[in-house]
């Protein structure tokens, strides 16, 4: 499909700027873009956080409040109508009607005390002059298109009582319900498990196609332009640096953004290569990062090897349960397995991957290593010693990264204090003692050591995930366990930690114990993987064979639902 | 950076939601005069003016009195505003208001500012336990919390003060005791949010011990909670000392108190309205004064809270 002629046109922006109003500072969000989306057309709107892509979206339906906004310059029109000029009244008319918009959190988008039914009688009879019965039949034959099997059960229940997934297709089903002319979708599957979000791009695709509408999928994620889009735009600190077919850009990408941002992508390289990272001077706010891992001799020394004889870690039937009835006393009477008879063992130095999807136990698996949930049977064991005596040692050998940045981190502490403490444990070493020790961890990290003083909300999520890994590193681990350390990181600062990881694993031979929802990431930094599904390891073994060559019945379903270049250009 | 709230409240928090870079490492940004300014603003202004008059009042309240608030001129009853070198007038007995109105708010002070210390050291404590893990500790101090928030708080005073008797102390113990169900409330609610945050799960794997968890990190993150509320309870808790004494259970009789010289000024409410107006204004006044400086803490922790990130 070609570009638009004007006449055609859905969504016609024309050179639009937009600044936030600060307190006493103004945030040029964006700065002059151009697009245009014909009827039946789906396309991509890609960048990292700050480009300004989500802004494009809500402005689109004047959905930013105006008092806090300024357009300097530039036209937003829909069907040939200037929204910039409509006023409150007419937009509302626009929105739900000729446009619609699915959001990234269907649990925030949907109203919790309302059913779907009323929330979905809502938008209809809003837009539409039809009896109530209509309605419904028109609801549930929306719901029914989604590929919901009980679509009545659906239509009468809770947004509580729906999967994350059944949630989204209740969105876009709304969506679709006004027969829209243009659907804008920002980070529509975000939030969903791989097999879920497969299942629902599908159907919005097919879905759009069936019914002639246009979309504007805005995403971070290359892979899903790739697999989805006909046409896709590259954003970049609010400028357009390149559109084009999906095809061109992906295949053939002009702007060094774009490549950038290609090569930051872990698919399709080497396996432990280092990865591309988008050029610092491209990237605002990371003027803190020096060179990738300094030497510094003090923190170096501690780190002890153990030797490849043995595993360096082995779980045995390690089973977790959480209690799910009380009786009268306060006592468990039933339990919900969460993580039933897992067995792994992992060397020193090398990665040990756990894939799967939300619910299948990972996460519980991980908190019973670090002894915050106890095992209900089996034994985990660290250097042929039971885990469960947790001595000082052990505690010290094992530590932990967490998936949010934002939340493992105090807000209230300097980052000095919140890389060293693990290391105040029973002890007390003098202020300045643990000052020369977090400077030296931040050089191994790649921080800059001069910026110890700073409160944690001065620096980026990615700078945030590098302290984290300070902390964990302050009292020389042998085992990191990283809880999805990546998912909450745009593609190029993701490139960037997994670089720092492999690096780091190099310089001290660490294990890793990676926990992820991510086959490609895993693919790229894992010696082994074990594949959960419902609390269980389904299948594990060299990640190249697991993820190549899937025996298992759930892998296969899980690298299929995987959105791939390859695969896009394939197709 | 996440993307997933979609009603900001300004233009910063919508930026910062939309995804815009901010520059978080320009190093400027922590303390400068621009700062200063965001964070003051009229409402402020005017509550910290009237609450360090309070305080200049109540510390140095003895030289500011114009006659002993207990010697009463009884050739000068009922003087009006400003008449026969009264201030604010004088009572049926021709004892002079204003000394009597700043008398009665050094009592009411001390009495509402040693109670709200109780209330705070006990309630802060109570919460911070119940917080820290489920358990009959937790269960015991909640079933203990609401117990205590269901008994009519009143009946409660006149019982106390029938078997102890009037005073400062009983009154200040019985507020004391009897009031810290905010605190403990909020800091519950509060800590236990903070309890399961990652750093505090990462202290714990790092072995951390229970108190320095409970110090360093869960204490610090309520505690801009605990100036507001400890702004907005006193202010609650001047009127509960004036209404106990009002109604005779609260100061001793003749003690010059607002609550006891309101319960005076009921005889001559027509014939001398203004005995009433001295004490009524003076516990409107120092309870807006309360309220007012809850508020500027609070938009002041909300406005840091926002640049913090929490």
């Amino acid at each position: 499909m070609t570009p638009a002629s004007n006449t055609d046109a859905v969504l016609k922006i024309d050179n639009l700027a937009l600044h936030f109003l600060g307190q006493d500072s103004i945030v040029e969000a964006l700065k002059g873009i151009t697009m245009e989306i014909a009827a039946g057309e789906v396309v991509g709107v890609v960048g990292e956080s700050g480009s300004g892509k989500s802004v494009t979206a809500l402005n689109t339906l004047r959905l930013l409040p105006r008092t806090k906004t300024r357009i300097p310059h530039g036209t937003v029109s829909v069907l040939g109508r200037d929204v910039m000029t409509l006023n409150e009244a007419e937009l509302q008319k626009v929105r739900g009607g000729d446009v619609s918009m699915i959001f990234q959190e269907p649990m925030t988008a949907l109203n919790p005390v309302l059913r779907v039914r009323e929330q979905m009688f809502d938008v209809i009879l809003r837009h539409q002059t039809i009896s109530p019965a209509d309605a419904e039949k028109l609801s549930l034959k929306l719901l029914s298109d989604m590929k919901i099997q009980d679509a009545e059960r659906v239509f009468n229940a809770y947004p509580h009582e729906l999967s994350g997934g059944m949630r989204q297709r209740v969105m876009i089903a709304m969506a679709f319900s006004c027969q829209p002319k243009l659907i804008v979708a920002d980070e529509p599957t975000t939030a969903l498990d791989v097999t879920v979000q497969a299942q629902i791009l599908n159907l919005l695709r097919e879905r759009a196609r069936a019914t002639k509408t246009a979309v504007m999928l805005i995403t971070h994620d290359l892979a899903v332009v790739a697999q989805l889009c006909d046409r896709v735009y590259v954003m970049y600190k609010g400028k357009i640096v390149e559109q084009g077919l999906t095809r061109d850009v992906i295949g053939k990408p002009q702007h060094a953004y774009t490549r950038a941002l290609l090569n930051a992508l872990p698919e399709g390289k080497k396996p432990k290569s280092r990865l591309e990272t988008v050029a610092a001077s491209m990237i605002e706010g990371q003027a803190a990062v020096a060179a990738p891992v300094a030497q510094r001799t003090t923190v170096q020394a501690g780190f002890k090897l153990y030797g490849r004889a043995t595993p360096l870690f082995e779980a045995v039937g390690a089973t977790v349960r959480y209690p799910k009835k009380y009786n009268l006393l306060g006592r468990a009477i039933s339990y919900q397995t969460a993580v039933n008879q897992v067995n792994l063992s992992l060397y020193e130095g090398q990665t040990l991957a756990i894939v799967g999807e939300s619910g299948c136990g990972k996460t519980s698996f991980a908190n019973s290593i670090v002894g915050l949930v106890p095992l209900a049977s089996g034994e985990l064991r660290y250097k042929g010693k039971n885990l469960r005596d947790h001595d000082e040692l052990t505690r010290r050998e094992v530590q932990i990264v967490f998936q949010d940045p934002q939340s493992s981190l105090d807000p209230r502490w300097p980052i000095w204090r919140i890389m060293t403490e693990p290391l105040t444990v029973g002890k007390r070493p003098s202020r300045n003692e643990l000052r020369e020790t977090a400077a030296g961890l931040c050089e191994m990290v790649g921080l800059d050591p001069n910026a110890i003083d700073r409160l944690p909300h001065e620096f980026s999520g990615g700078q945030r995930q590098r302290i984290a890994i300070g902390r964990a590193l302050s009292v020389h681990p042998r085992l990191l366990l990283l809880d999805e350390p990546t998912s909450a990181l745009d593609v190029s600062v993701q490139a960037q930690i997994l670089n720092l990881l492999l690096d780091l694993q190099e310089k001290y031979q660490l294990s890793y114990l990676f926990i992820s929802h991510n086959v490609a990431v895993v693919r790229h930094i894992a010696d082994h993987v074990a594949v959960m599904y419902m609390g269980q390891v389904v299948e594990s073994g060299e990640s190249e064979q697991v993820l190549t060559r899937p025996t298992h019945e759930y892998t296969r379903t899980l690298m299929d639902a995987v959105p791939t270049l390859e695969r896009a250009f394939a197709a | 950076m996440p993307e997933n709230s979609k009603q900001p409240s300004d233009a910063l928090a919508i930026a910062k939601t939309a995804g815009v870079s901010l520059n978080p490492l320009d190093p400027t940004s922590r303390f400068n005069a621009s700062k200063l300014k965001q964070f003051t603003n009229t409402e402020i202004v005017i509550a910290f003016i009237l609450f360090v008059t309070l305080v200049i009042l109540a510390v140095f309240g003895s030289f500011l009195q114009t006659h002993d608030p207990m010697q009463g001129d009884l050739l000068k009853r009922f003087a009006k505003v400003g008449e026969k070198g009264y201030l604010l007038g004088s009572d049926h007995l021709g004892r002079d208001l204003w000394s009597r109105a700043v008398a009665g708010l050094q009592w009411s002070m001390a009495c509402a500012l040693t109670a709200n210390v109780i209330n705070l050291l006990i309630g802060t404590s109570l919460g911070l336990m119940a917080a820290e893990k489920e358990g009959w500790a937790r269960t015991i101090i909640r079933q203990f919390t609401d117990t205590l928030q269901s008994f009519p708080f009143l009946v409660v005073a006149i019982v106390v003060v029938v078997i102890v008797g009037h005073g400062f102390v009983p009154l200040v113990l019985t507020l004391g005791l009897g009031a810290w169900v905010v605190f403990m409330r909020v800091v519950y609610a509060e800590a236990t949010s903070i309890y399961q945050r990652d750093y505090v799960k990462a202290a714990r794997i790092a072995g951390v011990s229970r108190s320095a968890i409970m110090f360093g990190h869960v204490l610090p993150g309520v505690r801009a909670s605990l100036f507001v509320i400890f702004a907005f309870h006193f202010a609650g808790l001047l009127i509960a000392e004036s209404a106990l004494s009002f109604l005779g259970i609260g100061a001793p009789l003749g003690v010059p108190t607002w609550g006891n010289m309101l319960a005076e000024s009921r005889q001559y409410l027509l014939k001398a309205p203004w005995m009433l107006m001295v004490p009524a204004g003076a516990i409107v006044l120092a309870v807006i004064t309360m309220n007012l400086v809850g508020d500027g803490i609070a938009s002041l922790s909300r406005k840091r809270g926002r640049s913090i990130d929490v």
